[in-house]
């Protein structure tokens, strides 16, 4: 449906040439909806506008629905309005000298041949009635709230039913009560139209919850690609690992491995096993998310980690507590019943024991 | 799917959008031709002899002559510089300390009815220069001045004077009546947008409303004080209406009177090449003034306290100082609009009777009343209009496309490009003119003499409709453009159904001000008059000159009329931001 193949962008800056971005090859499947998710700077928002056509790549190849829309080699460069696609962009874009209905029914107005009239009303009214905004229709754009404005935004990207729909960040302009909510209608109309979707967003939240494979940027490259329970569960580096959840890394090293299993060293010779295929010897980063260890106040199993409880913060459901481990500091998530302090000497136990060890 | 038939069919059909390359293309070109090709045929001409001769003219040669000419020239080192300078420090100086005291009264006290004087300062600037300079004559003049008349029978003076306008201080005087209210415009919205928690600060430290003005809020607006200085020292330098009308009787000489001189000798034919050859340095000098403007509003804004956002400003009791600022004030609304609209609306019954000595049988309306039947007078109405009007259209859409260029897209030379128009801002009139006139005495395609060169040569003032446009298209969010496009719109339809209504409002300003600014201009069509594309303000002037004062004031009532409605469609671009409180 959409192919991207070893796209490549590059802007000049003070220190000279910096890659945007940089090879960066992937595939999304018919209906499926798939998340480019990265810091500020990482390049998916231009990746997408490239996509779009609103930004040329240096090189690489782009097909939509079977339909080469850029090939550097070939010479191909489809211009926006050529392509078919629909955007969702960050700012929603709503233009202010219209109504919602003239909006919504622009993209039908500009599309040659001409739809007729009725046709247009028609449709412009069944997507206006799928996105809860019929009876504002004849509305002002500038007298439309965050959330309304989305979902015209919305409409508008729909209704001239494009192979492929582009969001770009379509909830970071929302406060976070509503960003919860539009994020499930969000969510359950995709689901209910079927339209393939491209999206970017810096919120990891928002792409594991929304899209059924998602790709992490980072400094212009794709640094892991899969479904969101295995990105999450399965960082493949420490920035992966950071950026999809509040993370502990320690340094560690490994003493003994059998190839599956190994034993791992951390802070000053506390030792415990985890799972991995790296070799005896290696320098490793272990990562202990904070909501995934338990905390006892007696050792509960050989290898469990010593800590010091250098603070305590309750914040009603759980306690977020701030512990050293033989000096560096660690952030553990525990329910809020746990009954500990801050001075007490206490036991950390992962507990899962894949997806800990990343190569240094 | 055929794929390999669709990518050649696709290869050959996505060009890009012509239209989004040639319409832009075409606005740069037309900008180019009108600021450049004037500007490098007087730089031809500079070096071109003999000096009568135009630069093509069979037997022009290549020559230093006038260059050389002008640089040795008695006159031009110990007249004409130091007259200029003075004439243009005198100004500035002057102009700034009205506009520092007019604006800080206006925003920081408690005068009563600010929104009145507010208007009141600002009305003048849509009155043409040459009419409020007749007014002043009349009012200072030093025999039959009203004030002179007025201050002899109250001391009971004989003689002339005790005012002369006719002075370097009187010509001082009138220019920069005519300058403050566009520094004081500048300012009060400084004022108004300045954090009054910097000022309460230093109250609070124990410092005196004078020394907090002193030692805060001056510090603080200097940075912002600077391009509006700058600008009116662009203006001034420009100068040529004051300086003939007023300037001339005193024997002042600056350089835009020295180029009308060059181009219209007492005996003997115009002298082109020296003309052109006068005006290379003080282009020169422009350029380096406008330089200096653009460092001034780019470092202005990096000013972090002065921001757009408008504080509700607390206002000091003017208390002793009540009498005083009031008195300031009314002398300075008197002298720059008051007495000046008095005057020519009686001047325009009575001619040049005084009120003292008139009774209603002098009144007469023959300065009205004549015009219905003179035909001149019918076609400087109808030049004035089409001049001001299409060249306001022109400079409107070609400068609204140069914006669009600069700011939205990625043609080469764009910044070329924006240089070139800015550098329009910096281009003296008079000079405009003589670029103009030299260029269009070489083309053999017979617009000289005729109104169409006044359309061309007003059409070069590019910078005033970027300059607005560009924050208007600023403004525009980028993906208001692009949410078009990908709704499958091209080009041009994104131009016309979503660009061009957002920035509707914005061009319609522009196209009022520079319309007032082209009924305003005296400069360009006087050094290019002819018969034929006589305007109002020349037409003026020419009346006055002839002996008629009441048809001169008539028309300048009438042109007063004219230009007035204006005032209510301006009122939302320069009174609104009056009434901030």
């Amino acid at each position: 449906m959409l192919t991207v193949s070893s796209l490549q962008k590059s802007f000049a800056t003070d220190q000279g040439r910096l890659n945007v971005i940089d090879d960066v090859s992937f595939d999304v499947p018919e209906g499926q909806c798939y998340a480019l998710l990265g810091p500020s700077g990482c390049g998916k928002t231009t990746t997408l506008r490239c996509v779009a056509g609103l930004e040329e790549p240096d090189s690489g190849r782009i097909e939509i629905a079977g339909r080469v829309v850029y090939d550097s080699a070939l010479g191909i460069n489809v211009p926006t309005h050529q392509r078919p696609i629909g955007i969702v962009f960050q700012s929603y874009a709503i233009w202010p000298h219209m109504d919602v209905f003239e909006n919504v029914a622009y993209p039908l107005r500009v599309a040659r041949p001409r739809i007729p009239k009725a046709e247009i009303e028609q449709r412009v009214m069944d997507v206006l009635a799928l996105v809860g905004m019929k009876d504002v229709a004849r509305r002002p754009a500038p007298r439309l709230s965050g959330g309304q404005q989305q979902r015209v935004a919305l409409a508008r990207a729909i209704v001239r039913r494009p192979a492929l729909l582009l969001l770009d960040e379509p909830l970071s302009n929302l406060d976070a009560m509503l960003r919860e909510q539009m994020r499930k209608e969000l969510a359950d109309l995709i689901a209910r139209i079927g339209v393939t979707a491209l999206f970017v967003t810096h919120d990891q939240a928002e792409a594991l919850s929304l899209a059924a494979r998602v790709a992490v940027m980072h400094k212009g490259k794709i640094a892991q690609e899969g479904a969101p329970r295995d990105i999450y569960s399965q960082p493949r580096n420490v920035f992966v690992a950071e950026f999809l959840g509040a993370s502990n890394i320690l340094d560690g090293r490994i003493i003994s491995s059998d190839g599956a299993q190994a034993l791992v060293e951390v802070g000053a010779g506390q030792r415990l096993r985890a799972k991995t295929p790296l070799p005896a010897g290696s320098a490793i980063k272990l990562l202990l998310r904070p909501e995934r260890l338990s905390v006892s106040l007696h050792k509960p199993v050989d290898d469990s980690l010593r800590a010091q409880v250098s603070s305590v913060g309750f914040t009603g459901p759980t306690v977020d507590c701030s512990l050293t481990l033989d000096g560096a500091p660690i952030r553990v998530v525990a329910p809020a019943d746990t009954p500990i302090k801050a001075g007490d000497e206490v036991w950390l136990t992962p507990l899962d024991r894949n997806g800990m060890v990343l190569a240094a | 799917m055929k794929r390999t038939a669709k990518q050649a069919d696709d290869a050959g059909h996505f060009r890009r959008d012509w239209l989004s390359v040639l319409v832009p293309a075409a606005g740069a070109l037309a900008a180019v031709y009108l600021i450049a090709a004037p500007l490098a045929m007087l730089i031809y001409a500079a070096f071109r002899g003999p000096a009568d001769f135009l630069p093509f003219e069979d037997g022009a040669q290549w020559t230093l002559d006038n260059v050389i000419a002008v640089f040795t020239d008695p006159i031009m080192l110990g007249r004409v510089l130091p007259d200029t300078l003075i004439f243009v420090a005198g100004t500035v100086t002057l102009t700034t300390l009205m506009a520092m005291v007019l604006a800080w009264i206006v925003e920081r006290t408690d005068l009563a009815a600010r929104n009145v004087w507010f208007a009141i300062i600002i009305f003048p600037t849509l009155a043409p220069i040459v009419v409020k300079a007749i007014a002043w004559i009349l009012l200072m003049s030093p025999n039959a001045g009203w004030a002179n008349l007025a201050l002899r029978g109250l001391f009971g003076w004989s003689g002339e004077g005790p005012i002369n306008i006719f002075s370097m201080p009187g010509l001082i005087l009138c220019q920069a009546l005519a300058t403050t209210p566009f520094v004081f415009l500048q300012l009060s919205a400084a004022l108004r947008s300045m954090n009054p928690m910097l000022e309460e600060a230093s109250r609070g430290a124990g410092a005196s409303p004078f020394t907090t003005f002193r030692k805060v809020t001056l510090p603080v607006l200097l940075p912002g004080l600077l391009a509006p200085i700058i600008l009116v020292t662009l203006i001034t330098f420009e100068q040529f209406e004051l300086p003939l009308i007023v300037g001339l009787p005193a024997r002042i000489n600056v350089f835009a009177f020295r180029i009308y001189n060059e181009l219209n000798p007492a005996s003997g034919l115009p002298n082109y090449g020296g003309a052109a050859a006068i005006s290379l340095p003080f282009l020169a000098l422009g350029l380096l003034a406008l330089v200096a403007y653009n460092y001034a509003i780019r470092h202005a804004d990096k000013f972090v306290t002065v921001t757009g956002k408008a504080f509700a400003q607390k206002r000091l009791p003017l208390g002793r100082w009540r009498i005083p600022a009031y008195a300031f004030m009314t002398i300075y609304v008197a002298l720059s609009a008051v007495l000046p609209v008095g005057i020519l609306v009686w001047t325009s019954f009575f001619g040049f009777t005084p009120p003292g000595k008139a009774t209603w049988a002098d009144a007469t309306l023959a300065g009205y009343a004549s015009f219905f039947s003179n035909p001149v007078f019918w076609r400087a109405v109808f030049n004035s209009f089409l001049v001001a009007g299409l060249s306001a259209l022109i400079v409107t859409l070609l400068g609204g496309l140069i914006a669009w260029i600069v700011v939205r897209s990625k043609a080469p030379g764009r910044g070329l490009l924006d240089a070139l128009t800015f550098m329009s801002l910096g281009i003296p009139a008079v000079i405009a003119a003589l670029a103009v006139m030299v260029l269009y005495l070489s083309l053999p395609i017979g617009v000289y003499g005729t109104v169409w060169i006044l359309v061309i040569a007003y059409s070069y003032r590019l910078a005033t409709a970027t300059r607005l446009s560009r924050a208007t298209i600023m403004q525009v969010h980028k993906e208001l453009e692009e949410a078009s496009e990908a709704a499958g719109a091209r080009w041009l339809t994104t131009q016309a159904r979503i660009l061009l209504p957002l920035l509707a409002p914005g061009l319609m300003s522009a196209f009022l001000l520079l319309f007032i600014i082209g009924m305003r201009e005296f400069t360009i069509p006087f050094v290019l008059y002819s018969q034929d594309n006589v305007v109002l303000s020349v037409l003026i002037w020419q009346l006055f000159q002839g002996g008629q004062p009441a048809h001169s004031a008539a028309l300048g009532t009438l042109m007063l009329l004219m230009v007035a409605p204006i005032i209510f469609f301006a009122r939302r671009f320069l009174v609104a931001r009056g009434s901030g409180d």
